[in-house]
């Protein structure tokens, strides 16, 4: 990540400053059926920003005997951040809904490891958002995969 | 398209194809996966839809049926990247797949696959995926 994104800086026009703080953003992950039934836990959320932590569990794992996660688990974890971090700075209205996403997988997250997707709208306008995320295990410097995606919204209020 | 690979021991092997349900049937197009509707499955309650993650964690699966369906081998291959395209919400039904293999080189495979439901000329989630070939694969020069 550069420097040329302060989230303090209020002068920027990127669709991002505007947001309000969404203090039911958390609903998002506690009643969506398949974030539910994949265990992701809601870790945190601010405008344009969303975190969210997923505890290992051995039936997410992509082959026996390996104890690693599958990679599949990391794409629905990245896609729910993403989708949180609009919803935590728009409200649900929002309805954000998944263009495109494009991951790389650096490397396999640790056996029996939880991981942490945070995401976070780098650019907004009223029908897209632009989002970047990381995945990681031990330390966000040390990401196991990153993300590139785009969702298209419903803003009414957006200039 | 000669494959001995037993695709069922290969879903049988993994905890999160279990965890789906992933089934698969090869005929004369190759590998024909299926994803049968689960309300755990469902991402958005409102319209109802699928969520982007489990469609696209389904395509994954189909991309590696197809590569071990055509390889031959049941050694699991690693992905580098994908790109998920999403061109309609998923219903709350019923969910398919194939892949193609757009090459498959020394190392790397790249792969396409598609999910549709009632219409496979409407997919509703395209996917193309990079894959490490299992080292036991990798042909020696």
């Amino acid at each position: 990540m550069t420097g040329d994104t302060n989230p303090d800086d209020d002068t920027r026009t990127d669709g991002v400053a505007d947001m309000a703080d969404n203090p039911y953003a958390s609903r998002m992950v506690e009643y969506t059926p398949y974030a539910v039934a994949v265990g992701m836990k809601y870790a945190s959320s601010s405008p344009g920003r969303g975190t969210i932590l997923l505890p290992w569990r051995a039936d997410l794992v992509g082959q026996d005997g390996t104890d690693i996660l599958a990679p599949g688990v990391l794409t629905a974890l990245i896609d729910h951040a993403c989708g949180l971090a609009i919803m935590a700075g728009l409200g649900f209205e929002a309805a954000p809904a998944t263009l495109d996403l494009r991951i790389d997988h650096m490397r396999p997250a640790a056996p029996r490891a939880a991981v942490t997707c945070s995401a976070h709208v780098y650019r907004a306008t009223r029908t897209i958002a632009f989002l970047r995320a990381e995945v990681w295990d031990v330390s966000p410097e040390d990401p196991v995969a990153a993300a590139q995606a785009a969702f298209t919204l419903n803003r009414r209020d957006a200039k | 398209m000669s494959s001995t690979v037993d695709l069922g021991a290969i879903l049988a092997g993994s905890p999160f194809c279990r965890f789906l349900n992933v089934r698969a049937e090869v005929d004369a197009r190759g590998v024909l996966a299926t994803l049968p509707i689960r309300d755990q499955l469902v991402g958005n309650v409102m319209l109802p839809a699928l969520h982007g993650g489990a469609v696209a964690s389904f395509l994954e699966i189909a991309c590696l049926l197809q590569l071990a369906h055509e390889t031959g081998t049941a050694a699991p291959a690693r992905a580098i990247d994908i790109s998920v395209e999403y061109l309609r919400p998923a219903r709350r039904e019923d969910t398919f797949a194939r892949a193609r293999i757009r090459r498959l080189g020394r190392r790397v495979a790249v792969i396409h696959a598609e999910a549709w439901q009632g219409d496979e000329d409407k997919p509703v989630c395209l996917l193309q995926s990079h894959l490490r070939l299992p080292s036991a694969m990798v042909r020696q020069e």
